[in-house]
């Protein structure tokens, strides 16, 4: 993992990208106990966007081509982890890069989601292993219900939020 | 140690410990994937998550 996140901190360096998250399984494991996963979800912002998602990944695939990354499916394999990058498709996902926390993985420096915005992503998302992924932050709490809950509502996912709850939470 | 416990203690883990964990969980999936064992017994679990 050092390694690959040393690849993708020398891409932002180099301005291939702007800011970036780790979200997904990964970005999980900050907060809850270990999970298999098999890739890493990247979340990019890129230069010349404008907040939109139209720019092109073809410059960050060619950078990391260029440093022995292979593409596999819908992945390229950075270091030794398999790596989906992914453009954020609205406000949550930009909403959610710019808030993302500042940490460090084997002494490199990196950002991963704030817990309530991969919990309203995984919402927003709603597939099973989402749903999972919810039900565990809930059951770990190492999240801020608040702050949930004004993502949720400022995001309009307060239909999902209440399906959500009357199928898993409501005895 | 019950699972209560052992999630705790995984839970409070450093995201660096976090990540060693989640690389050997990665390779054992990839090392079931690749013997063929998966498709005899438990199709459809190890998928990406």
């Amino acid at each position: 993992m050092k390694e690959t996140l040393e690849i993708i901190n020398q891409m932002q360096a180099d301005g291939v990208i702007g800011e970036y998250a780790i979200g997904g399984a990964v970005g999980a494991t900050f907060y809850l106990a270990p999970a298999a996963t098999v890739d890493l979800d990247i979340f990019v912002t890129l230069p010349g966007a404008n907040g939109t998602s139209i720019a092109s990944l073809s410059p960050l695939y060619e950078f990391l081509k260029s440093r022995g990354g292979k593409i596999q499916d819908e992945y390229i394999v950075v270091g030794d982890w398999p790596v989906q990058f992914l453009v954020p498709s609205d406000d949550l996902e930009r909403e959610a890069v710019a808030e993302a926390i500042v940490t460090r993985v084997e002494g490199t420096d990196t950002k991963v989601m704030s817990a309530e915005h991969l919990m309203a992503i995984a919402l927003k998302t709603g597939r099973p292993k989402d749903h999972n992924r919810i039900l565990q932050f809930i059951d770990q709490v190492p999240y801020d219900p608040a702050r949930l809950k004004d993502i949720v509502e400022r995001h309009g996912l307060n239909a999902k939020w209440k399906k959500f709850q009357t199928k898993f939470l409501e005895e | 140690m019950s699972k209560p416990k052992l999630q705790k203690r995984l839970k409070s883990l450093s995201f660096s410990e976090k990540i060693k964990i989640l690389e050997k969980l990665r390779d054992r999936d990839k090392a079931i994937a690749a013997s063929g064992l998966r498709g005899k017994t438990s199709k459809g679990r190890g998928t990406k998550t």
